[in-house]
């Protein structure tokens, strides 16, 4: 059952002038899907996302939604609706005046415009006597939600959110992110979500899609990009990650066999599931996250292992992290479930192994 | 919070930190007005004044039409020149603002230049640009015009436009800022909504930069009631200002007492319908 794309962007770039900043980017979209566009600033996402809205042209490639190509369409006729890094809420408007806006300007009667405004104001959990205030006297959570109000009530096909919740605090970026996802189960719509915060990102998304430098690193589902990422840069951009130099002697379809000057490892070999598509024989990085290092005890047997002297210990409550250097002067990060007895102290030479189903082999990649 | 409040109004220390404003105040704002207000109950006579506390001043004012004619008028040329100057200035500060954003430097430079030339100059400029045998026939009768087509020089056509051309770059100078001050993704949620360029524009840009087109109306009336310069010179002295008016009766009659009076009454009808004018304006934006 393959259904079309409900957003289908092939080949698209962009450039200012004699700058790039989209070199070739192609993603499709499935309806009612969850997708998050991630990547540092100045990565094109949110360049890609005006293209989608309509406010960015594009210099070649094709953005289709619904099969429709969107070239020559202008913002106001295509079938998305954005909710703004600032919100764009009217400060000459009321609460109602903005969230009807987009149906006033489709010439609903107002008597139909007014009840539907309630459903909004419901489905958003606001209070009915926000809709004769003026945008400015709510507090930022509930201006989101009237922004967000605002973008839905014209039943888009496509939600495009520009960064909104950038600017508020964490403890209210909680509530809002999960008041998103609850809202795009309810709705059914599809969400097109960029942000900086890839943790957002994974909280959200059904798909990841990693942008960076005009181009799309990676797209995949939340725990592709957490555990196995193609690209050394994907892999250190959420959370902490070690990345420790192998070399690949071979590749096959069943395992794929290593060789490391540090890394103790019987076998040498790594499953065939565990390594990057596009790995090759030659210089590679092997991942592993710092929860899956633990200490190994004198004599237990351990998939892989080496030894390391403790350099740093931090408390963070639940769990305990180390920095340790390894006997060839690497950084390894290690994080523990914390104990009431720290089970490694500052200064000791111990022994740290992982398992071999929990590594990841992957190109070094340019950076 | 209520105590607060009550003590620092007994605060002796107040009065002291007021003092300077206090003063400054009073002895250039408020006693000049008074001794303008005392003015109007003396009389001239042989060109001295002479301390007489009547109402004779009074009475001529609200007996003779003559005056309340030039008022009317001078009112009338403001407002005029009001509506004009913000229809020109809407289009001018949005292209400013939007469209020529990379030469904004430049125009402003050029708008300045346009201040801070002397107004007579300027004025005696077109007079010679607008005279029968000026520029502007010249220019016309060269490309196939009939001579002498411009021709309302010494007409209150042209007392206005020496008016607006003078105080227009008040009107593009405050409807600049207040476009400049948009967001911008606030016109792009009004495309996103699904409005046209023009309801973008009327629903969006035009209510956002009211605040602009308010304070240009209301610099650009005061400044306009009280020309004197754009009447004479363009005007011909024919249909004569308060401003002017009240120059004559100062200098050429002498009459101090009436001269005081006439101020007054413009002073006064000036700030009621500024006053009426923020009233009805911050009313609608009320409605809104």
């Amino acid at each position: 059952m393959t259904e079309a794309p409900i957003l289908d962007i092939s080949n698209v770039h962009k450039s200012y002038g004699a700058s790039p900043v989209l070199k070739g980017v192609s993603l499709e979209v499935r309806r009612g899907e969850f997708i998050a566009l991630v990547g540092p600033s100045g990565c094109g996402k949110t360049t890609l996302l005006k293209q989608i809205a309509g406010f960015e042209d594009v210099t070649s490639g094709t953005i289709r939604i619904e099969g429709q190509d969107m070239a020559g369409v202008p913002a106001a006729l295509r079938p998305t609706s954005m909710v703004f890094q600032k919100l764009a809420l009217f400060p000459h408007m009321t609460v109602a005046g903005n969230i009807g806006f987009p149906l006033k300007l489709r010439k609903v009667p107002p008597a139909e415009i007014a009840p539907r405004v309630d459903d909004m104001i419901r489905l958003m959990e606001l209070k009915p006597e926000y809709l004769t205030r003026f945008p400015k006297a709510l507090s930022g959570g509930e201006q989101q939600r009237v922004a967000l109000a605002r973008s839905m009530i014209s039943s888009p096909k496509l939600l495009l959110l520009d960064e909104p919740l950038s600017a508020l605090d964490v403890k209210l970026k909680k509530v809002l992110q999960a008041e998103l996802k609850r809202l795009h189960r309810s709705v059914g719509v599809t969400f097109v979500h960029v942000t900086h915060d890839l943790e957002e990102a994974m909280m959200l998304a059904d798909r990841i899609c990693v942008m960076r430098a005009g181009r799309i690193l990676q797209l995949g589902e939340p725990a592709d990009i957490y555990y196995r990422p193609t690209d050394p840069f994907v892999a250190g951009f959420i959370g902490e990650t070690n990345l420790l130099p192998v070399t690949v002697k071979s590749v096959t379809a069943k395992q794929t066999v290593y060789q490391s000057d540090e890394i103790a490892d019987a076998k040498g070999n790594v499953p065939a599931a565990m390594v990057a598509q596009d790995l090759a024989a030659g210089p590679a990085l092997m991942m592993v996250r710092p929860e899956l290092i633990r200490r190994v005890a004198d004599g237990e047997k351990m998939d892989c292992s080496l030894s390391a002297t403790v350099t740093e210990v931090f408390t963070k409550g639940g769990t305990v992290q180390y920095r340790a250097r390894t006997d060839k002067g690497r950084e390894l990060a290690v994080e523990i479930q914390g104990t009431s007895a720290l089970p490694m102290q500052l200064g000791e030479k111990v022994r740290l192994g992982w398992q071999k189903k929990d590594i990841w082999l992957l190109r070094p990649g340019e950076a | 919070m209520d105590g607060e409040i009550t003590r620092s109004w007994r605060d002796p220390e107040l009065f002291v930190k007021a003092l300077p404003s206090v003063l400054l105040q009073t002895t250039c704002f408020l006693a000049p007005l008074l001794m303008t207000f005392i003015l109007t109950f003396q009389r001239t006579r042989d060109f001295q004044l002479r301390w007489t506390w009547d109402l004779a001043t009074w009475t001529e004012i609200f007996s003779k039409p003559h005056y309340w004619t030039i008022l009317g008028h001078t009112l009338f040329m403001a407002i005029a020149c009001v509506i004009v100057c913000i229809v020109l200035a809407l289009p001018i500060a949005y292209g400013l603002a939007t469209r020529f954003k990379a030469y904004e430097n430049e125009i402003k430079t050029l708008i300045t230049f346009a201040f801070i030339t002397d107004a007579t100059l300027k004025t005696f400029g077109w007079v010679l640009f607008l005279d029968k045998k000026g520029g502007a026939n010249f220019l016309l009768s060269y490309i196939g015009f009939p001579p002498e087509t411009v021709a309302f020089l010494f007409t209150d056509w042209a007392t206005l436009l020496g008016m607006v051309y003078n105080l227009l770059p008040f009107a593009i100078f405050t409807i600049y800022l207040s476009i400049d001050n948009i967001d911008r993704s606030l016109i792009l949620a009004a495309y996103d909504a699904g409005a046209s360029k023009f309801r973008a524009h009327w629903e969006v840009t035009l209510p956002l930069c009211k605040p602009g087109i308010w304070a240009g109306s209301v610099l650009i009336f005061l400044l306009g009631v009280g020309v004197f310069l754009e009447p004479k010179v363009l005007g011909g002295g024919k249909s004569p200002m308060s401003a002017e008016l009240i120059r004559q009766t100062f200098e050429t009659r002498v009459n101090w007492p009436l001269g005081a009076a006439l101020t007054l009454v413009l002073m006064i009808v000036a700030v009621f319908i500024v006053l009426l004018f923020t009233r009805v304006a911050g009313m609608k934006r009320a409605a809104t």
